[in-house]
């Protein structure tokens, strides 16, 4: 027999599979659906690392995911055919144009006040680079004072929560560079030596399902080492670790930005699938919704978050199909959060590990393992 | 620059209006009710269908909508939230899934429109509520405008304020409140009926939500969505003001409204309302306790 650990690895080693497999059975429109929840799976993973792992329920993903997406973005706007049509041999955002002030430079550099900000976008590599570095520094900055400043628990949370509404307001109210609501849309494609990420072709999606599963596996091993153990220790009795001599800070920080690196990776995937970045990225709804999936398919669950994010989504795309289902599918959504946050707490990965458990109970030859199946190390799991 | 400070205290008497509720429900109960901007929908929906229904003004629809908020805090409280004390986050999460489910209850009028049945004043659309003619218009002050209709939100705001401090104060379940807010647990064994002061404590917020409604429902268009960004603000009054302090959410809406009001003279509504959050944040940093916090053991 197996060991649980074991068998775990199988379950993630099952899901790889299946999400390789999906071009065998699904069209290119299916393909890019899919894609898109794999990315929100993706956000899944990042959310269950920072609130399973870490114990900080952050409120304000979608800044991390934001900030990734319009990054990226902004370099792919400007390799779109568009932006080279304006009336320039360089490229110009075409909504720069339509906002210039009579008689200015269509240039870059100079069009309005702050538009020699994307300058360094025209290489699409720098926007890549930016949109990973981006959501760390900033996850780096918001966790270094935070956690420094040891403020823990719903204060996390409503700071978080604070942070991105005002990034929000000011990326709407920057409009002469981001856009405003509107955001950017009418991108180019991904360009890999010589390779366009048309959205709809099958690469496109093996792109995202790789990222995905290196992501999954990553973050799997990463909690399992050292550091990630001390992480769980951290949230589960933060003065314990710090009178043990740990500097608590720096771990919570640097999970915070390891969490906040994954968002802003799914927010540039979700890019190259669905062509446009928008502050609906930034709004409260979006990053509350995160932790629902999260905490629909177990909040203490890498592959459990993940899951649950894909399946909620691939749910209500299939039901909003259906016309006038669609504001009824909410209503289950909303009862789903509500049952699951008062009778399952551990999510639909709690049934799974319970499950296991039983099936393994039954096996004498394990006997000795089932003693240690306390609830500590299953929420660990 | 009075009508810049007259703007600003009616800003701020409209955030205390929704914070009020929110003070007492998460000092007292230690919940976050993120359906508590639901509340602030449902008092302003009471407010729409009363005026198409019974031809009633926005003064009929005060009371009907307090105890249309209450009820339905009790039974959100008796259904959810009794299962959850003590664990904070997860009554943001639940009390959010409610708030879903209230937005749809009103969208889809309660399930009717599936069976092509449709309530005139419900439903995914946009509201409008008139306000009545006294209310209407401005008169001046020293050489300044002030609109009739923000003075009264202003006046209303301090009669329920002054209404919740003496009950919170003067009476002796408001005593009770406060002993719980201190410490529960000693509190109960003092023999006070925990389980039954929360629920009232409960009632009595959201229907503060519910008349907070009412008042918005004549500036603001009245939609299903409209109570998120109010619980937002709602609450980060709270968390600045510190929490279980009646005087810090006070003070801090006043201080919010009149920046949010200065900022907005000078440049425009959005940045304005960054400016509030990113004051809120520093606070919360420096203070995490709020600028008024409770002092214990």
């Amino acid at each position: 027999m197996l060991s649980k650990r074991h068998t775990i690895w199988a379950i993630y080693a099952v899901f790889i599979v299946l999400t390789m497999a999906a071009p065998l059975v699904m069209d290119s429109f299916w393909l890019n659906r899919v894609a898109k929840y794999l990315v929100y799976g993706m956000l899944g993973i990042a959310v269950a690392l920072s609130w399973g792992y870490a114990g900080i329920l952050n409120l304000g993903q979608g800044l991390f995911f934001g900030a990734g997406a319009y990054m990226l973005a902004m370099s792919l706007k400007l390799a779109s055919a568009t932006s080279l049509q304006q009336g320039s041999d360089k490229p110009v955002p075409d909504f720069m144009m339509w906002n210039a002030e009579p008689g200015a430079p269509t240039e870059l550099c100079c069009i309005n006040k702050a538009s020699f900000l994307w300058l360094p976008f025209q290489s699409q590599w720098f926007g890549v680079l930016m949109g990973l570095v981006v959501p760390m520094a900033i996850a780096g900055v918001i966790g270094t004072i935070v956690f420094r400043k040891r403020i823990s628990g719903v204060f996390v949370s409503i700071i978080t929560l604070a942070v991105v509404l005002l990034v929000r307001l000011v990326v709407i109210d920057a409009q002469p560079i981001t856009n405003g609501f509107n955001g950017l849309t009418d991108l180019g494609w991904l360009n890999v030596g010589g390779f366009e990420f048309d959205p709809y072709v099958v690469q496109t999606y093996y792109l995202v399902a790789i990222s995905l599963a290196v992501v999954l596996i990553g973050t799997r091993l990463l909690v399992e080492t050292r550091a990630g153990l001390i992480l769980q220790a951290i949230r589960d009795d933060e003065n314990r670790v710090r009178y043990l001599g740990f500097d608590v800070p720096t771990y919570q920080t640097f999970f915070f930005a390891v969490s906040a690196l994954i968002a802003g990776f799914a927010g540039m995937l979700y890019v190259v699938v669905s062509e446009f970045a928008s502050p609906t990225f930034l709004d409260l709804q979006f990053s509350i919704t995160m932790v629902v999936w999260a905490a629909v398919g177990g909040r203490a669950s890498i592959l459990g978050a993940c899951l649950g994010a894909i399946l909620i989504n691939t749910i209500s795309a299939t039901v909003s199909e259906t016309a006038g289902f669609a504001e009824g599918w909410k209503v289950v959504i909303g009862l789903v959060f509500v049952l699951v946050v008062l009778y399952l707490p551990r999510g639909l990965a709690g049934i799974a590990h319970d499950l296991l458990d039983r099936l393994r109970r039954r096996t004498p030859a394990d006997t000795v393992r089932v003693g240690d199946a306390t609830g500590a190390s299953q929420l660990a799991e | 620059m009075l009508e810049v400070l007259f703007i600003g205290l009616s800003l701020g008497s409209v955030l205390l209006l929704v914070a009020l509720g929110l003070a007492i429900t998460y000092g007292a109960m230690g919940v976050i009710n993120m359906a508590h901007g639901e509340m602030v929908m449902v008092g302003a929906y009471v407010t729409v269908l009363s005026g198409i229904w019974l031809g009633a003004n926005i003064f009929v629809a005060i009371p009907l909508a307090f105890i249309v908020t209450a009820l339905l805090g009790l039974l959100i409280e008796k259904l959810v939230v009794r299962k959850l004390y003590g664990r904070l986050l997860d009554t943001l999460l639940a009390t959010w899934g409610i708030a879903i489910l209230i937005q749809q209850a009103v969208r889809l009028e309660f399930g009717l429109s599936f069976f092509g049945i449709h309530i005139e004043g419900l439903g995914p659309g946009l509201q409008n509520v008139a306000v009545p003619e006294f209310l209407q218009g401005a008169f001046s002050i020293g050489g300044a405008e002030i609109n009739r209709y923000r003075a009264f939100i202003i006046l209303v705001t301090a009669i329920l304020a002054l209404l919740t401090w003496l009950i919170m104060y003067r009476t002796p379940i408001g005593t009770q409140v406060r002993a719980i807010i201190r410490n529960p647990k000693m509190a109960a064994a003092c023999g006070i009926d925990v389980e039954r002061v929360n629920a009232l404590t409960f009632a009595f917020g959201s229907g503060l939500a519910g008349i907070a409604g009412v008042m918005v429902s004549g500036f603001k268009t009245v939609f299903p969505d409209m109570g998120t960004p109010m619980v937002v603000d709602g609450f980060l009054v709270v968390v600045m003001g510190g929490v279980g302090s009646l005087l810090g959410s006070v003070f801090s809406a006043g201080i919010l409204g009149e920046i949010n009001g200065l900022v907005a003279s000078v440049t425009n509504d959005i940045l304005a309302r960054a400016v509030v959050f990113g004051i809120v944040i520093a606070i919360i940093i420096l203070k995490p306790k709020g600028l008024f916090a409770l002092k214990g053991r």
